[in-house]
């Protein structure tokens, strides 16, 4: 009976802790899929690994081929986020494909891919789906004869070391990285057409992708700074994929080793790899730039509940409550540029909303002298953020027919003249009865 | 002395005899046109037909919850979305009103009839009113027996069936009634001068107002009939007391009414009463001085105006030209212009010569909707010249008028009925006493009595003839023909009395107008077999051909009788599958009944006031696939709607209103042209069909799986194989398909979440299963 | 020419003169009523042609309250004047009676009209 109720107490005291793990209002990702082509992958990448741990996240390791593995148990996702660190895997083992993974990003989940030379077509096909082209060539490198690093073993310049990194804080932390990064792999592309890409690593305007043992006997077609070394994407439901060409630029040697890129004569002690891609891990994972909005209220100046439906010319008060996760915790989110469009096929009312910096953002404005079905729309898209996209229905009304203006100054003569009309008629009844 | 006093009280039974006899049969004829309409009640289900009466019935139902207040002001933002549609000012409030006040007066007797009863059963109520008006016009026209015949002939005229069967609950139902009542009384007041008919004539006329667009009908007719009157010098006092308070009375309460609003003073429709007004005046003013002024100082007066006056109105006709003409449509509205010009709607407004009642009847539907009364129109016409009094003149001026209106438009062969059931009453009632007079003349030869003088002749034979028609009466069958004759002979004598003739002319009269008693009786016989045929043909037409509610279709076949219902399908599928602000798209036919039935917002409807969006809609159902969802998507559109009648053969279906999207939308956005459409000047859906059509919207929609049906795509309305049958859809997808596959609704796909690289997707499969180790060669050393 | 115009004027104003001293003060008092009105009438039309039609419902209804009147009380005058041979059997009370009935009428929706 004792033990029953240590149990019970034990079960209960716990809950709490339970609760917060589990906790829907943290969108940080906790369980992470790791899969790898070799499993020494798990110690010489360790020093990335430790980052992402340290941060709380669980990370499962496992061969890409191995027949258990799968992201999902009857319905439900087993992990958070997944991790592909195996480019030359032809076939995924378990219940994993192409398809499944594409639905995992479509239901939310973040994803990183790392490709590297000779990537299979199923590394390839995956990248594609997220909407990053890589060369076509199989066998084809990122070659950079003037923006190489300078190294002692490698002469092929194959291993480069690029700067061209995207100037964006949420991406990538408010830190200035110094060093360049070392990258050692395939290089793809971004159609410029495709809103939910972002370049963020791109090579420099000398590199070209072309295989470095055979002789060159076309121009290549991937040249300069339209080829990507890492993107990211942010997909319409705000999961975020993060594809990198080389799956060595993770490693704890270019982590650990120095960089001088040629032409330059600044030799960094340590190069920008680690930097680079913890921030970057902080972004994928929802650490950064991760925002919602949450109680949009809206009524008339001077009453405090929702009406149904305006009146055209009605003044109205509109507040949204704008926060961002900061990793641990909601943050107000600060900013100056967050608009209120007053929306019926094309905005009405512009207006930019103003914060009192703790999250709250309002605005009033007075309803335009248009009836028709309107829409208080919020729509924020910001490099790097989570997309805000509010929109809330509401009918406009014209004027009842009491509510016009009565007693017109303008309009005495004709009130006049009715009234001594009727007056007239009185008086002539009066006359014309008794007259005679 | 004692003979005349004999016969004056006799006379005066008669009197009384005939009123409570044709109070029986104006209460019969009200039934009657109550039951024939009920048809559509009897064979199908007391339901709401058609399109627009959807409209009128979910504006009853609020107005029933909400009273009159919140109606009034009433901003509807289900329809037109985003534009909204406020209700208060665009909709002739008349029929709604009725149908409210009734339901709260039946409610208010403890009598729980619900909306929809009673809105379904409006129509034949005030046609039965319709009919008692009618009585009441040609009496004052013709007399009681014309009257009599008049009414009957209008409870059963195809025509007005066509438009208030039990559930056609429409604005043409009481709007009828208000147009027969007005012209009763602007007749009446004409007749007697009298100011209380006068402003009963301008109440009617409100309640035409708030009833139909129509209402410009007779604020035309009457000034022009004014004109006639005056021009052919039948100017008095008394149709100075019948127009003048009328116009300005009328006026004024039609402004009123908000959907007429200003237009009442502002539009070219209303000038013709305030030129008019301004004519009879001067021709008032004219005949006073006249009076009062010797003839020659009268000359001496003429000839001075006429030379100020001239140029005074020169000068006032030339600034009212320019005000008018300053305008493009020179202050006439749209349709108003498409009545005037047959062929102007078909060349600038697609939209009101889209719609299918707006079209020119066929000769056939003269005959199908006025039967036997095509014939006898111009004998009533005749008829009416014979005394030229004028209310027959107004008679004839209407008849002329809504013939010519009639031919442009098939609608308004509805304005036409009610003039053609007086004018053959009138013929009718006429040839009866002519046939009858002529029995009743030879009859007493016959019957070997004495020659009596005219009066007591007619007197006397009338006795007899009463004697012999007791009988006569007491074998009355359902059809009140003998007692029509009956009417004709009572009537005829109570009008005799009542008008001050002389016995002399009475028997030059008679003299006149006798024909040979066989013939007469033979004429008679056929005269009864011709109202026998219009009766049988009105029957037969309230039942088989103005029945049918059109939301639910049968067709027989040999195993019996099949039921469409999938409108209402679709409609119920709508209302329970659906979130409550979800936006549906279809063609604008449709937009009535979905906010009625479904109680979702449409985008269009059949108000048709917005052109331009309705262009959109069209567009977007012209357009392929991507762009169309572009255009839905700006919209908030949520549900596509589509009417699809190639798998049973209902010939209504969007396919075939197709080439009204094309045109329309091809009006507004020029991106849309209507050669891309056209294979050899058709409009094809089979292999023939040009790649523009194959790739549209609708033909996706209508045809998406149509092959797995038959195998082949057969299209039963079309009668041909469809051109494209395997159909894919990358932004639609297809939610629900009603029975028959006559309603499909479709949903937007969402914006993909993420957008697709540029690599085609290679065949890896193959690739993969022959080389499965090929990696391990490739794999690199990550220490490296 | 114009010598003789002007003369035949002048004649013919004497005479119409002459014939309405003639007629009976109920019809004058019908008359100066009717007068009244249309000067009322003239005033706001003229009102308003220099202030412009804003409210032009208030304008309406007033310039109709007065035209209808002046109708009304022509038809009054018309039913109620002995000379004229059709009225000859309308009793004068039963001609006022639908007078002041249409009146009631046109002032009603004068007064719904005017706001």
């Amino acid at each position: 009976m004792a033990k029953f109720l240590l149990y019970i107490t034990l079960t209960i005291s716990l809950l709490p802790f339970f609760a917060v793990s589990f906790s829907p209002e943290s969108p940080i990702d906790r369980r992470v899929l790791v899969l790898l082509d070799d499993l020494a992958v798990k110690s010489s990448h360790s020093l990335f690994f430790d980052s992402l741990k340290s941060r709380g996240f669980e990370l499962e390791f496992k061969l890409a081929d191995d027949p258990n593995i799968g992201l999902q148990r009857y319905g439900q996702y087993l992990y958070d986020a997944l991790v592909l660190f195996c480019p030359s895997v032809e076939r995924f083992g378990g219940s994993i494909n192409v398809a499944s993974i594409a639905d995992f990003v479509d239901s939310g989940h973040d994803l990183i891919i790392a490709a590297d030379t000779n990537a299979s077509d199923l590394i390839r096909e995956i990248s594609t789906e997220s909407g990053v082209d890589f060369d076509e060539n199989a066998a084809a490198m990122v070659i950079d004869h003037t923006g190489y690093a300078v190294s002692n073993t490698d002469g092929d310049h194959t291993l480069i070391a690029s700067d061209d990194l995207i100037k964006s804080d949420v991406i990538l932390g408010s830190k200035n990285i110094e060093a360049p990064v070392l990258f050692q792999g395939i290089g793809h592309s971004v159609n410029p057409a495709n809103t939910l890409v972002l370049q963020v690593l791109a090579a420099s305007p000398s590199a070209y992708s072309a295989n470095p043992q055979s002789k060159l006997s076309n121009p290549p077609s991937l040249t300069g700074s339209a080829i990507s070394l890492v993107s990211v994407i942010q997909a319409r439901n705000n999961a975020r994929i993060v594809v990198a060409g080389s799956l060595s630029m993770f490693s704890n040697r270019f982590f650990r080793s120095g960089v001088q890129k040629a032409g330059s004569s600044t030799k960094y002690q340590k190069s920008g790899n680690q930097e680079f891609l913890t921030e970057l891990s902080k972004w994928v994972f929802h650490e950064r730039g991760h925002l919602k909005a949450v109680n949009v209220r809206h009524h008339k100046v001077g009453e405090s509940d929702e009406p149904a439906m305006y009146r055209i010319s009605d003044d109205l008060d509109y507040a949204v409550e704008i926060y961002e996760w900061s990793g641990t915790s909601w943050e107000p989110y600060v900013a100056n540029d967050v608009q209120l469009q007053f929306y019926m096929m094309s905005p009405y009312v512009l207006k930019t909303l103003s914060t009192d910096k703790k999250g709250l953002y309002s605005t009033s404005f007075k309803v335009p002298d248009v009836y028709g079905v309107f829409q208080f729309k919020v729509e924020y898209q910001r490099l790097g953020y989570t997309s805000l996209s509010l929109s809330k229905q509401i009918p406009v009304r014209p004027f009842r027919h009491n509510e016009y203006e009565r007693f017109l100054p303008a309009a005495y003569p004709y009130y006049g003249a009715s009234f001594s009309m009727m007056a007239g008629f009185f008086i002539f009844t009066v006359v014309h009865l008794y007259s005679k | 002395m004692a003979a005349a006093a004999e016969t004056s009280s006799d006379r005066t039974l008669r009197n009384a005899f005939g009123g409570v006899l044709s109070f029986f049969i104006l209460l019969l004829i009200g039934v009657l046109a109550f039951s024939i309409r009920l048809f559509s009640v009897i064979k199908y289900e007391s339901v709401i037909h058609e399109f627009d009466p959807y409209f009128n019935y979910r504006v009853t139902q609020f107005l029933t919850k909400n009273g009159i207040y919140d109606f009034w002001n009433w901003f509807d933002d289900r329809t037109w979305y985003p534009l909204g549609r406020v209700i208060g000012g665009t909709v002739y409030p008349g029929l709604t009103l009725t149908a409210g006040t009734l339901w709260r007066i039946l409610n208010s007797l403890n009598i729980p009839l619900s909306v929809e009863t009673v809105c379904v059963f409006t129509a034949p109520i005030f046609s039965a009113f319709a009919s008692w008006a009618t009585y009441l016009l040609t009496k004052e026209v013709k007399g009681a027996g014309a009257g009599l015949t008049a009414a009957v002939l209008l409870a059963m005229v195809p025509s007005y069936i066509s438009r208030s069967v039990a559930g056609s609950y429409d604005n043409e139902a009481v709007a009828i009634f208000a147009l027969i009542i007005t012209f009763y009384l602007y007749i009446k007041t004409l007749n007697t001068g009298s100011l209380f008919y006068a402003t009963l004539n301008a109440i009617a006329y409100f309640y035409m107002v708030c009833s139909w667009g129509g209402y410009t009908f007779i604020i035309n007719l009457i000034p022009m009939h004014v004109l006639l009157c005056i021009v052919t010098g039948r100017y008095s006092s008394r149709l100075y007391i019948a127009y003048a308070p009328l116009v300005v009375l009328g006026t004024l309460l039609a402004s009123l009414v908000p959907v007429v609003g200003f237009n009442a003073v502002l539009t070219s429709e209303h000038f013709a009463s305030f030129l008019v007004f301004i004519i009879i005046h001067v021709v008032a003013l004219v005949y006073y001085i006249k009076g009062i002024l010797s003839a020659k100082m009268f000359k001496v007066a003429v000839t001075l105006v006429v030379s100020i006056g001239l140029l005074v109105c020169c000068a006032v006709i030339a600034v009212l030209i320019a005000l008018v003409a300053s305008s493009p449509t020179m202050g006439w509205s749209g349709r108003s212009l498409s009545l005037l010009d047959p062929t102007y709607a078909s060349k600038y407004i697609p939209i009101i010569a889209s719609v299918s009642e707006h079209q020119p009847p066929t000769w056939p539907s003269y005959f199908m909707d006025i039967n036997v009364l095509a014939f006898l129109v111009p004998a009533g016409i005749i008829a009416c010249f014979l005394p030229l009094s004028d209310a027959s003149s107004f008679a004839v001026l209407y008849i002329v008028t809504s013939v010519y209106f009639s031919g442009v438009m098939v609608r308004l062969m509805l304005v036409f009925a009610p003039a053609a059931c007086i004018m053959s009453g009138i013929a009718l009632s006429q040839a009866f006493d002519v046939f009858t007079r002529s029995i009743k003349f030879q009859l007493p030869g016959i019957l070997g009595k004495s020659e009596f003088d005219a009066g007591d002749t007619s007197s006397s034979s009338v006795v007899a003839e009463n004697d012999a028609a007791k009988p006569d009466k007491s074998e009355e069958k359902l059809k009140e023909r003998p007692s029509r004759k009956n009417k004709k002979k009572e009537k005829e004598l109570v009008e005799k009395a009542s008008v001050e003739k002389t016995s002399t002319k009475s028997k030059i009269e008679k003299r006149l107008l006798v024909l040979p008693l066989e013939a007469s009786v033979i004429a008679l016989l056929l005269l009864v077999f011709l109202g026998a045929f219009y009766v049988v043909h009105c029957v037969w037409a309230a039942a088989e051909a103005y029945s049918a509610p059109s939301i639910v279709l049968t067709s027989h076949s040999h195993d019996g009788l099949h039921v469409f219902d999938d409108f209402r399908e679709a409609y119920a599928w709508l209302r329970h599958n659906t979130e409550v602000d979800d936006k549906v798209a279809s063609w604008w036919d449709y937009g009535y009944q979905t906010t009625a039935m479904a109680n979702r917002t449409v985008i269009v409807d059949n108000n048709t006031w917005n052109n331009t969006h309705i262009a959109t809609v069209g567009t977007a159902m012209s357009s392929p696939e991507k762009a169309a969802w572009e255009i839905f998507n700006s919209l908030d559109v949520k549900y596509v709607l589509v009417v699809f009648g190639g798998l049973v053969g209902y010939p209504s279906d969007d396919i075939n209103k197709f080439l009204w999207m094309v045109r329309i939308g091809g009006g507004v956005f020029p991106h849309i042209k209507e050669p891309d459409y056209l294979r050899d000047g058709q409009y094809r859906i089979d292999s023939q069909a040009t790649p523009t059509m194959l790739n549209c919207l609708m033909y996706k929609l209508s045809y998406y799986r149509f092959v797995d049906v038959d195998g082949k795509g057969f299209d039963r309305v079309r009668r041909t194989e469809i051109g494209k049958k395997y159909i894919k859809l990358t932004h639609f997808e297809e939610v629900f398909t009603t029975h028959h596959w006559m309603v499909r609704i479709y949903k937007l796909k969402p914006p993909r979440n993420r957008i697709r690289g540029k690599t085609k997707k290679s065949k890896t499969k193959t690739s993969a299963t022959s080389s499965p180790r090929k990696s391990v060669a490739t794999k690199k050393n990550p220490w490296h | 020419m114009a010598r003789s115009t002007s003369k035949d004027a002048q004649a013919l104003f004497h005479s119409l003169r002459s014939a309405y001293v003639a007629t009976p003060s109920s019809l004058k008092i019908i008359d100066l009523y009717v007068g009244f009105a249309v000067f009322t009438a003239i005033i706001q039309v003229v009102y308003m042609a220099f202030v412009g039609s804003f409210p032009f419902n208030s304008f309406l209804s007033g310039v109709l309250s007065c035209v209808g009147t002046a109708v009304l009380a022509v038809c009054l005058r018309i039913q109620v004047n002995k000379e004229n041979k059709e009225f000859k059997d309308l009793p004068p009370e039963r001609a006022f009676a639908d007078f002041v009935l249409c009146n009631l009428v046109l002032h009603l929706v004068i007064m719904n009209f005017l706001g």
